[in-house]
């Protein structure tokens, strides 16, 4: 009973916290920043919030002050796995707005942050949001089939449990994985499979009328970094 | 067709004939334009480099020590060329730079056949490449308005000055020149700034002023590889007309950045008669100064076009659409790892510019160095070339390597030791040359392979020229570390074309900044005489403009020529010839 009531509470003072970030955000997004600070500071776990507090840092513009505060929140709690996986993002939502070379700096501290997150806590979001990840970076590096693993590892998750509307951008990227090493009949299988689930997606149907250089211009859109990218995880609470 | 049944050829004022074919002629205009669009694939060129016996090799410099691997792969540049006929034959020649340690500069003079001969040890002008000085950069002008361009060689270290003696001679008098600032200079225009009549010379440094080659302090490199803020900025030095200059840089207000300025280009932007800058700069924010017309320039960059964190490595000018206002066009990095884009900054009729290089398709050119506006068809747009590639050696990438040492934590990226050697491994290197053929200002179309000049040497400068006065553009595309190429126009179905050849008389002599506005069949161009805009090359000071099926009626063009000086002049010129026109007499010979 005082568990449930605890949840209850819970529950109660996270949709409040969410209703005054929405408000806030919209009205005044540097300020919104500020009064979420101390909100996070007391719940550096709080996906939501945190994802929120990013969304507002990316209206602002303000991808520096962001960061330091997922630092300083890191330092709080460095055992936390969303915290690193916000941290990830942070560095991400800041990408399109950097420089070419900086983007590479950021987009590496954003892949050490979601591997952290990973060892602490493994999950489909963690596994997704790190496999996607790599797939922004050239063959040359060597991370498309790191990329490709982590990927089919959130495939078997997801697969274990209910269909969630999200599930569908594994299908995507990880037969986007198998394009990028030159598996095009893996990656058509996995579109199709995904079509099949998810009936009229637009990105899947993209890429299965697609061939040749249209497919390849698909692609470089989809993986352009100075193109934004939703990093906002509505998603996972959309009803 | 419209040719066939008004043949107004032999009339040579306006009557009644040449204005039914005006009449005719701006009628089919369009569909005129349209045929020549249409046919994307007439430009030709033949690669006549070891033919024409201008096939020079540069060498890179080798530095001492043990980061010497490093150093050559950040100064790799030095590789340039120079067009200018410094004989006055009437034939455009050549200087080509190499930069190791005694490594001989060449003079090519033009023997009129598409030939060309070696003068350089005759004129004196090899030098430059001492133990503690790497040439990097040539330009020719008349400093002294004698009537013979003069040679200025831009080094890692400071410039030398020739003095062209006027019969096949250089004189050394560097000594008195008094630009004895040390500098990491890599890109050298000249032109009026302050349209006194006696050119001036603007240098783009690279490196912070310290010497690499006896190198004290391992700090030398860029502190931010997006916005770096050590590197050597830009020095303007005011010519006394004497072969002496003075320093002017902090009194124009250019010192208020140290950016590492790879290219320096110059127009009048605002169209207010006085020359506009535009820098270049590698790690960061490219610069914007406008000419205030009293010996300052104020810099514009946000407000104009906005502080940018690409890679600048060419700042070329032209109106690439025809519409009276001078735009420019930036080389930068895009390739597998690094998606930068180019910059074709479309002038907005002003003080500000719209980056256009998406919608027209000029975006990407790779690891991009020089690229030149030339109209290579004459059918009146402008194209341009474009050369690009940094090192190509063996299969192996250095960019994952590099990438290591940029993703380390804390990493000090000015400290020298801390960059990764490259040995033998190549970096964008092996990268095909590209070619954007204009398609009526709105769009160009990539035509390299079919045009024949997709080479994958690792490019660095261009310059362009008629060298064989057959009214189509050629060039020189110089190399690091590798041979130059020289490609011969051959395009079969070009269109009509005017060259001008100005000389100053109250302005400078090669009437650098002159802007000529040319109306030929209802159609009008603008152009500019510049001083060695572009990347590590200066092209020819003679003005060419493509005129498409206009001239076939043998009508005269009108040009109307601003003098840097003010004089306006308004004369007419005969199609498919070279036209000589000097300041307030106009023209003067063929």
């Amino acid at each position: 009973m005082r568990k449930r009531a605890f949840l209850a509470g819970l529950l109660i003072m996270m949709i409040c916290l969410t209703v005054i970030a929405d408000h806030a955000v919209a009205a005044d997004p540097a300020a919104a920043m500020a009064e979420m600070e101390p909100l996070l500071n007391k719940e550096p776990d709080n996906l939501q919030l945190g994802a929120r507090y990013r969304q507002a840092a990316i209206q602002a513009a303000q991808y520096d002050r962001c960061i330091e505060f997922y630092q300083k929140l890191i330092e709080l709690r460095p055992d936390a796995s969303n915290v690193r996986l916000n941290f990830g993002f942070a560095y991400v939502d800041k990408i399109p707005a950097a420089g070419s070379i900086t983007q590479v700096i950021l987009a590496n501290n954003a892949l050490t942050e979601f591997t952290k997150s990973l060892e602490i806590k493994p999950s489909w979001l963690g596994y997704y949001t790190r496999g996607n990840s790599y797939l922004f970076w050239p063959r040359i590096f060597g991370r498309t089939a790191l990329g490709i693993k982590d990927l089919e590892e959130a495939m078997k998750i997801q697969q274990a449990e209910a269909k969630r509307p999200y599930h569908v951008r594994t299908y995507v990227a990880l037969g986007d994985g198998y394009w990028k090493m030159d598996e095009l009949d893996k990656a058509k299988s996995v579109w199709t499979e995904g079509l099949k689930q998810f009936p009229g997606h637009a990105g899947l149907q993209a890429r299965l009328s697609k061939q040749g250089d249209e497919l390849k211009s698909v692609m470089d859109e989809a993986y352009d970094p100075n193109l934004r990218i939703d990093t906002s995880l509505e998603e996972l609470w959309a009803k | 067709m419209i040719q066939s049944n008004l043949d107004c050829r032999p009339l040579l004022k306006i009557n009644r004939c040449q204005l039914l074919c005006s009449a005719a002629l701006m009628a089919f205009l369009p569909i005129i334009l349209m045929a020549s669009n249409e046919n994307s694939e007439i430009i030709r060129f033949e690669e006549i480099a070891a033919k024409a016996q201008v096939r020079h090799v540069h060498k890179t410099r080798q530095f001492p020590g043990k980061k010497a691997d490093v150093l050559e792969m950040f100064t790799s540049g030095g590789s340039s060329v120079a067009v200018a006929d410094f004989n006055n034959d009437g034939f455009e020649d050549l200087f080509v730079t190499s930069s190791d340690t005694g490594a001989e500069n060449r003079l090519y003079k033009n023997n009129g056949d598409m030939t060309f001969t070696d003068v350089s040890e005759q004129a004196g002008v090899t030098g430059g490449n001492d133990p503690l000085s790497i040439v990097a950069d040539a330009v020719w002008f008349d400093y002294d308005n004698d009537g013979w361009r003069d040679l200025l060689v831009a080094r890692f270290g400071t410039p030398l000055l020739y003095h062209n003696e006027g019969y096949g001679k250089f004189k050394d008098v560097t000594a008195r020149t008094g630009m004895n600032r040390f500098g990491n200079t890599i890109s050298a225009i000249a032109f009026d700034y302050d349209n006194d009549g006696h050119l001036d010379v603007l240098f783009g440094n690279y490196f912070p002023p310290e010497n690499l080659i006896e190198l004290k302090d391992p700090h030398v490199l860029p502190n931010n590889l997006d916005n770096a803020v050590n590197g050597g900025g830009a020095s303007l030095w005011r010519g006394n007309g004497d072969g002496t200059f003075l320093d002017v840089t902090k009194k124009a207000g250019l010192d208020n950045q140290m950016g590492w300025i790879l290219d320096a280009g110059h127009a009048d932007f605002n169209n207010d008669g006085h020359q506009d800058i535009y820098l270049a700069g590698d790690y960061g924010t490219d610069r914007l100064y406008f000419n205030n017309g009293d010996g300052t320039f104020r810099d514009l960059t946000e407000a104009a076009m906005g502080f940018d964190t690409k890679k600048g490595m060419n700042a070329e000018t032209g109106d690439f659409n025809n519409d009276g206002w001078m735009d420019v066009y930036v080389t930068n990095i895009t390739d597998e790892y690094m998606k930068e884009c180019n910059m074709l900054w479309q002038n907005n009729g002003g003080e500000t510019f719209t980056d256009v290089s998406k919608e027209t398709g000029t975006c990407n050119t790779l690891w991009g160095w020089a690229a030149k506006f030339g109209d290579y068809d004459n059918d009146g747009w402008l194209d341009i070339f474009a050369v690009n590639g940094l090192r190509s050696a063996s299969d192996d990438n250095y960019i994952p390597v590099l990438v290591n040492m940029i993703t380390a934590p804390g990493m000090d990226f000015t400290d020298v030791n801390n960059w990764p050697d490259i040995g033998e491994m190549s970096w964008s290197g092996y990268q095909k040359k590209k070619m954007f053929r204009n398609l009526g200002g709105q769009a160009f179309k990539e035509i390299s392979a079919a045009a024949g000049v997709d080479n994958n040497l690792d490019g660095r400068g261009l310059g362009q020229g008629d060298f064989d006065n057959d009214g189509l553009l050629d060039f020189y595309q110089v190399n690091a570390n590798q041979p130059a190429l020289f490609y011969r126009n051959i395009t079969q179905e070009a269109g009509n074309w005017i060259e001008l050849k100005l000389i100053g008389s109250k302005s400078n002599k090669d009437a650098i900044g002159a802007r000529v506005t040319l109306s030929a069949g209802g159609r009008t161009w603008i152009s500019e005489v510049n001083g060695g805009n572009g990347y590590a090359g200066q092209s020819t000071t003679r003005l060419h403009f493509g005129l498409g099926s206009l001239g076939s009626l043998g009508s005269l063009g009108s040009v109307e020529i601003r003098w840097p000086s003010g004089q306006v002049d308004k004369v007419t010129v005969p199609v498919n010839q070279i036209t000589t026109i000097e300041e307030a007499k106009g023209v003067v010979s063929k």
